[in-house]
């Protein structure tokens, strides 16, 4: 095996195609794309979430009822809360310091922003199925000054179904994705530390 | 622009290790490509700090494997990418097909490999004792040892098979 890998190295260590100009091109595209990749997914979904927290905030008078209010602060912290324990996790992932760090603590770092990271996502999951309720409840009383409760209307009748048929596909779907990739980082986890008993 | 020369000259010198870093931690060209950049890319980030004090192929390993192992599979927002398609998987040109087949299998074997098997066979088939493989990757002596051995059995499990 290794005088294989010899081998091959020798023939690695002929080609020499790299030119000056194209390290410099690779530093830079590289450093041009980390900033428009950075900033704009978690920028734009961070604002959107701001935003809907800052606009029922604004119409905070609007909800006279305990369930109005009930639904506007959950809402409201949902908005809130999340976006910024999603950023965080992921600055921890990205804070991972490559220069100084060995590659057991760039390891063990990474998994731990990993499993932070899927745990805020599972959390969020499961706090979406009350946002299907209290999104409906004050969308009726802020944009129309309804109480979808008074109401003689349908809208219970499909709305409530086809957000839990939704709901029960994408969760599905979701808290699986997640804890295969948690159990991944987990494992990971486990092997680093029990180095030593080995 | 005497600190640019000096990394230009590095990684022309280096370019090899940093292929077979690529190779190992990729499953395919794409991925291979953007691993590729964003090493170098790193390395230059990183380059005050092995001016300043570590052992250039210390500094080199550690940069290529830290990178690897937190290089996000499949990232879909890289944007663009040099193209340099012409470094890499391109032995079949200059090589004897037998070694490029043997070699070809033994990347597959080593593939199977997790994470840290991976960093630690790459560094053992490159010619590294155990103590800069420990240095490199913060792993005791010792267990350098242990692991190389179960990797060593794991490989040979896998050629027989």
């Amino acid at each position: 095996m290794k005088i294989l890998w010899d081998e091959m190295s020798i023939e690695v260590n002929k080609q020499k195609l790299l030119t000056d100009k194209l390290i410099l091109q690779m530093t830079q595209e590289r450093f041009n794309n980390r900033i428009r990749s950075i900033s704009i997914p978690e920028t734009i979904g961070s604002i959107f979430c701001f935003a809907i927290a800052f606009y029922i905030l604004v119409n905070f008078n609007k909800l006279d009822t305990w369930y109005f209010l009930a639904s506007g602060i959950y809402t409201v912290a949902y908005f809130l809360v999340i976006p910024i324990l999603v950023l965080m996790a992921i600055k921890k992932m990205k804070k991972v310091n490559f220069g100084n760090n060995n590659f057991k603590q760039t390891l063990l770092d990474f998994a731990k922003g990993k499993n932070q990271f899927f745990f805020v996502q599972k959390i969020s999951l499961y706090l979406s199925a009350g946002l299907i309720v209290t999104s409906l409840i004050l969308a009726g009383k802020i944009l129309s000054d309804k109480d979808i409760f008074m109401e003689n209307g349908t809208v219970w009748f499909w709305y409530i179904p086809l957000m839990v048929t939704f709901l029960f596909f994408f969760s599905s779907w979701g808290l699986k994705h997640y804890r295969n990739k948690a159990k991944q980082a987990e494992n990971l986890l486990k092997d680093l530390e029990n180095e030593e008993n080995n | 622009m005497q600190k640019q020369n000096e990394f230009i000259e590095i990684i022309k010198q280096n370019e090899g290790i940093i292929f077979k870093v690529t190779l190992v931690y990729s499953s395919n060209k794409e991925e291979q490509k953007d691993l590729y950049q964003e090493i170098v890319y790193q390395l230059w980030k990183s380059f005050d700090s092995f001016r300043n004090e570590s052992k250039m192929s210390t500094w080199l390993y550690r940069i290529a494997l830290n990178t690897s192992i937190t290089h996000l599979k499949n990232e879909k927002r890289n944007g663009n990418r040099v193209s340099i398609d012409k470094i890499l998987l391109n032995m079949s040109d200059q090589n004897d097909t037998l070694i490029e087949e043997r070699v070809k299998v033994l990347y597959d074997h080593i593939k199977e490999l997790n994470t840290i098997e991976k960093g630690i066979i790459l560094l053992y088939l490159e010619g590294k004792n155990y103590d800069d493989i420990s240095i490199i990757t913060g792993f005791s002596t010792t267990n350098v040892g242990t692991r190389l051995a179960r990797i060593k059995q794991k490989l040979k499990a896998q050629i027989i098979k």
